[in-house]
């Protein structure tokens, strides 16, 4: 039984990680093809893609759109679960709700609807649309880590700087974010990881500068290449580098 | 550094419930005064209306002869120290107790020096770059007195601070805050329900009840000669016996209709109101005294507890002629 136990173990994580593991192996492929039979190690397709300035500014503005929307949708998602969960307001529980709601809608109907709020009003597409949508789309998340990590424990220490002389600005600051911080980096890190591999949304909302699933997007009409894998090996290093920030923060808040 | 606080005719309200019903109080400046009662008496309700975090719904506070109405906890010239401390888990100690002084626009070294200083006071030297969490809750304690009393406030309010240590270092930060006390000079007003701790560092005890001030006075006088059967009671262990028509089961009282009240340590084998035979009905040792009932046959339907001397030697059945050296009388 012990066994069996193992083997099961060992499938369910083939099961999940086998693709990545082709993946990225098929990335160092010597050779024109991404497919068996493997004909030897090479860095060239890196090489490759590390020249390419298309694929390397929409890199770069993954990376921008990943950073600006998550400290965004961060700082957004902190400021209204303070409020909520400081002050009594009229239909919080609708309040919260609807701040939530977000994230049980699909990321294409988000983007659709943007996409016309962004044409009845007149806003050009850009890397800034594309923002927007990733805001709407971790602002729940960050919200809702935030609120859920507010406790009676913050609430008595934002007391006791008001009545030491705080401001308002300066118990958000010093006292409530600071002792928030485990769960506002991984409410961050989260975020950037969603931003960052995020595709639909920015396929609709960017038009001339795009951020790299998107550029990868375009990469595969014309045919699988190890290219594309190395790139898709960049991705995935980046998004597994934000998970582990994330756990990092997260373990060393459970301590 | 020190100011007295006038709270007149006050009355507060949450909902339907009064918590506090048109409460007059006068504190000189430099008075230790705790505020005892137990649970939902107000006590607390009146401390953070002193410390600005609610406004009365009607009457006025003045501090320094101030009217507070509008002014906000960070601007008033009171400073709390909270029960469960409500320390900065994220800051050493130093920035603990500098961080009212940082509010104010103090420099960095000056701030470090003066929280040093502090820490110095409520005895913890040497221990400025710890953090909150590797201390003890007595030492967690003496760091939210030093931090509130960094900025030297007029008055100092204690909500219960003693409320969550052990009988032991209570007793013995009881002492200490009453020494700190008369060092700063600071109005101190404390918060408590263990009428034991208020007698033992009050200057002047305010006993409330239900919204209203039931008693108020020295330690000695609220114990000795309370002006209300509840103070009476909550202040310790009291046996109330009914008089009708200055009429008493121990012979005439001066004054009409109302209850005679008598502590247990006051009865004894001798004093100025005789109490007549009475029979023990039980007794137990408490090292210190020895506890028994016992039912007066002037009235034998009453049972009166008394504390006989530790060296008595009684036993039930027995039958004892008792006096009493001291006792209240309340007019119904």
């Amino acid at each position: 039984m012990r066994i069996l136990s193992w083997v099961y173990l060992c499938l369910a994580y083939a099961f999940v990680f086998l693709p990545v593991v082709v993946l990225v192996v098929f990335s160092f492929q010597d050779g024109r093809l991404p497919v068996p039979p493997f004909h030897g190690f090479s860095l060239q397709w890196y090489e490759k893609i590390l020249s390419d300035t298309g694929l390397m500014t929409a890199l770069w503005h993954s990376a921008l759109v990943a950073f600006i929307s998550s400290a965004l949708a961060l700082v957004m998602g902190f400021l209204a679960a303070h409020a909520l969960a400081r002050v009594r307001l009229p239909g919080s529980v609708l309040l919260r709700g609807v701040l939530i709601a977000p994230m049980t809608v699909s990321y294409l109907i988000i983007a659709l609807g943007l996409l016309t709020l962004f044409n009845q009003t007149g806003i050009k597409l850009s890397l800034w649309t594309a923002g927007i949508g990733h805001v709407v789309i971790n602002l729940p998340l960050c919200f809702a880590m935030a609120y859920a990590a507010m406790g009676d424990h913050q609430k008595t220490a934002e007391r006791a700087a008001r009545d030491l002389g705080a401001t308002e600005a300066q118990v958000l600051w010093l006292i409530s974010a600071p002792m928030l911080a485990p769960a506002l980096a991984a409410a961050f890190f989260l975020s950037v990881t969603f931003s960052w591999d995020e595709f639909i949304i920015a396929f609709l909302l960017t038009r001339f500068d795009v951020t790299l699933p998107v550029e990868i997007w375009s990469m595969l009409r014309s045919g699988l290449s190890p290219a594309t894998n190395a790139v898709g090996s960049l991705v995935f290093l980046v998004s597994i580098t934000a998970v582990v920030a994330t756990e990092v923060f997260v373990l060393r808040r459970a301590k | 550094m020190t100011a007295s606080v006038s709270i007149q005719s006050v009355t507060q309200t949450y909902g339907a419930a009064i918590a506090l019903n048109d409460v007059s109080l006068d504190i000189a400046a430099g008075e230790f005064v705790v505020l005892l009662g137990p649970s939902g008496c107000g006590k607390t309700t009146l401390l953070n209306l002193i410390g600005g975090f609610a406004e009365p719904v009607a009457g006025r506070i003045l501090i320094g002869g101030r009217d507070m109405a509008g002014v906000g906890p960070a601007q008033r010239p009171t400073t709390t120290v909270f029960q469960d401390y409500a320390l900065f888990p994220h800051m050493t100690l130093a920035q603990n107790v500098g961080f009212g002084l940082r509010m104010r626009g103090m420099g960095r070294d000056q701030r470090r020096a003066k929280a040093e200083e502090m820490l110095d006071l409520v005895g913890l030297p040497a221990k400025s770059d710890r953090r909150p969490h590797e201390l003890s809750g007595g030492q967690r304690q003496r760091v939210a007195l030093a931090r509130a009393l960094a900025v030297a406030p007029d008055v100092l309010l204690l909500d219960e601070p003693l409320g969550a240590l052990d009988l032991k270092l209570r007793r013995a930060m009881q002492d200490e805050l009453k020494a700190i006390q008369r060092r700063v000079g600071t109005t101190f007003v404390h918060v408590t329900h263990d009428q034991e701790e208020a007698m033992a560092i009050a200057d002047r005890i305010v006993v409330m009840n239900a919204g209203k001030i039931a008693d108020l006075g020295p330690p000695r006088q609220v114990y000795l000669h309370p002006q209300s059967l509840f103070s009476a009671a909550f202040m310790g262990e009291i046996n109330q016996i009914p008089v009708q028509d200055g009429q008493s089961p121990f012979g005439p009282i001066a004054g009409a209709t109302g209850t005679l009240l008598i502590r247990p340590e006051a009865i004894g084998l001798s004093g100025t109101l005789p109490l007549g035979p009475c029979r023990i009905l039980d007794a137990a040792f408490f090292g210190t005294h020895l506890r028994a009932h016992v039912a007066p046959q002037a009235a034998p339907d009453l049972c009166l507890t008394v504390h006989l001397p530790p060296t008595s030697t009684i036993t039930a059945g027995e039958v004892l002629t008792l006096a009493a050296t001291d006792f209240v009388f309340l007019e119904a």
